[in-house]
Parts: structure tokens; sequence; C-alpha cells
């Protein structure tokens, strides 16, 4: 069972290798589309690259109302419990 | 003879009216007529929706010719012979409301994209129906278009800026157009467009005419490959992004060339 903060940490770490974000502007504050510069279709392989590593089926609905960096911790972690209690 | 003189610049400001009024009337009149007749011309959807776009791209000529018959500008065409192969991914800059008028004319089958506001113009809804084009609407659809319309060897014409540039600012691209270049596997033909005095830029209401008759200019450059991009390893989205940077670093570059070089 992972802590909310090390989803933050590996989110952080996907950020950079798929977008090259600077780890620095990754605060949970910060907003995908304006302060990260994440358009749709980064969304999309960001979505991709979080099912390889959950190992969860994601639907883009759970993400539909992500906006801020903590948002989507929060999705993951749901997500994440969700598994570890069908198990 | 001036160019600059009170009179000459209210018959600008009517003939453009003019022109206008015969660009919406005429999208109307073909959109309820020719335009769904050649697109029924034919079984065969893509035969007609080359038909359609043929006659489009004959129309907007037709309208450049107005507009320059009229005194309301020039232009010039550098490399044009270039744009003639099919199947070929033509991104450009987007100063003014016009470009893609003379894209479009300069390529007599080409699918573009029209963003959502247009499918819903009284003027434009059903021209761009019967044309084929494709919307903007959704993301992951619109690079999945694009993709699916150069493997089936259309040309396609996109404007990375996803808008007009704001005059004075250099242009700032979105990354869809490096996704459907890095996605369908094709090399970036640019076209820099440069207009001098610049006129019918974003926020410009078509009336405020320029001083100066304007003067446009429409350079086709060398493609732009995307072997470097895909050879590096990286994922698409990173790859994007890098191809993102170059192609606004080129065109900073060959917008101020053309402007500063004449005007």
């Amino acid at each position: 069972m992972q802590s909310t903060q090390e989803i933050f940490e590996q989110l952080r770490g996907v950020l950079h290798d798929l977008f090259e974000i600077d780890p620095a502007q990754v605060t949970l504050d910060a907003h995908l589309y304006n302060d990260l510069e994440i358009d749709s279709i980064d969304t999309i392989d960001l979505i991709l690259r979080l099912k390889e590593i959950t190992g969860r089926k994601i639907q883009p609905d759970q993400f539909r109302h992500v906006r801020t960096v903590g948002d989507a911790v929060n999705a993951i972690h749901a997500l994440i419990q969700n598994k570890s209690a069908a198990a | 003879m001036s160019d600059s003189g009170l009179p000459n610049r209210a018959w600008r400001v009517f003939a453009t009216g003019f022109s206008f009024a015969c660009f919406g009337l005429g999208a109307v009149l073909m959109g309820f007529t020719a335009w769904p007749l050649l697109r029924l011309s034919s079984r065969n959807s893509r035969v007609a929706v080359a038909r359609v776009q043929r006659a489009v791209s004959a129309s907007m000529r037709l309208f450049v010719w107005l507009m320059k018959s009229l005194g309301l500008l020039t232009y010039e065409i550098r490399g044009r012979e270039k744009l003639a192969a099919r199947g070929q991914f033509v991104i450009a800059n987007h100063p003014t409301l016009i470009d893609v008028v003379f894209l479009v004319g300069l390529m007599p089958e080409v699918d573009c994209i029209v963003k959502q506001a247009l499918w819903r113009n009284v003027f434009l809804r059903w021209p761009v129906y019967w044309a084929g084009y494709i919307s903007n609407a959704t993301g992951e659809g619109l690079v999945a278009a694009c993709v699916r319309a150069l493997h089936e060897g259309r040309s396609l014409v996109v404007f990375p800026e996803g808008t007009r540039t704001r005059p004075g600012e250099p242009p700032s691209f979105h990354r869809g157009a490096a996704q459907i270049a890095l996605a369908a596997q094709r090399d970036l033909r640019p076209v820099t467009i440069t207009c001098e005095p610049i006129t019918l830029y974003k926020g410009n209401a078509w009336y405020r005419v320029p001083p100066r008759r304007p003067h446009w200019i429409l350079a086709v450059g060398e493609p732009i490959a995307i072997a470097p991009f895909l050879a590096a390893g990286e994922p698409q989205p990173l790859a994007a992004r890098h191809l993102t940077q170059a192609l606004e670093k080129g065109f900073d570059v060959s917008v101020a060339q053309q402007s500063g070089g004449k005007n």
C-alpha cells in the first residue's frame, strides 16, 4: 500500500520521463494544463503510463475532474485502494 | 499616385466589405447548390470529396483574385511548385484571417482542421461539411483523423498556433502538429506567411483597413525531417515537445527574415 507521498514522488518521476517537466515545478497545487502545459494528447499518454505502473485499468472518466497534481495523486490513490480492497 | 490618401482608404473599406459579403453569400449559395451536387456526384466518397475540395480551392483563388482586382492586396508566392505533390503535411504560421484562403487556393485537394465554432457558422457550416474538413472538437480523435487523412494520401494543412498570431509576439505552437507528424511518420512542409502592413489580425476588425495596401508573402520552405526526432528513441510526448520547439524556432527565424527583409 503506497502512501500519497510515494505516489506523488512517483508521479513526479513519470512527468519528468514523459514530458521533461522539472520536478521542482511539480507541486500538489500545480495545475496540469496551465502550469505544467500538459495538453489533452499528453493526458492520454499519461493515463497509459499510469495504467502500466498501477497495473489497474483506468477509465478516462476517473481523470475527468483532475486539474492539479494533487487531484491526480488522489485519483491514483483511490485506484490503488480499490485494487487492494478487491484483492 | 498616392496609396494612402483618404478616398483610397474609404474605397478599401467599402471594397473589403463587398469582398467579404461575396465570400459569405458565395459560401451559402454554393453550400446549398454546387457543393452538395459535387459531393453526391460519385458513390465513392473520396472521389466526391476531392471534387468538392478542388471546387472550393478554385473559389478561394477567385476570392483572392477579387481582392487583388479591387486593389485590396498584393501577394507573392515563393516556391509554389513545392506544393504540387500530393500527400503533403503543410504547416504554416497564422498572422491573418485569410491565410487559409491563400493556402487552400494553392492546394487543389487538401484537408484542413476547422474549429468547432465554424461548424455552427451559418455561412460556412455547409461548405466545410461537404468538403469533408476535420473538426477540432476532440483532442485524441483530431490527431487520429489527421493521421488517417495523411495515410490515405491526402494533403493536410495545419496552423500549429491553433489561432491567429498575436501581433508583435513570436508564433507560439500547440503540440498537435508535431503529434500528427510523429504519429503519421510524415515530414512537415513549412509555409511562412507574412503580411505588411499587418491587417486582419486577431482582434482587428475587417473595416480597420491598414494605411497602405497590404502585401502578403507566402514562402514554401524545404521539408522538416522528423527522422531525427524519432531516432532519439524518446517517448512520443517528449519527441513532440522537442519537434514543436524546433518548429517554433524555425518559424521565428523565417518570419523575422521575411518581414525584416522586405516591406
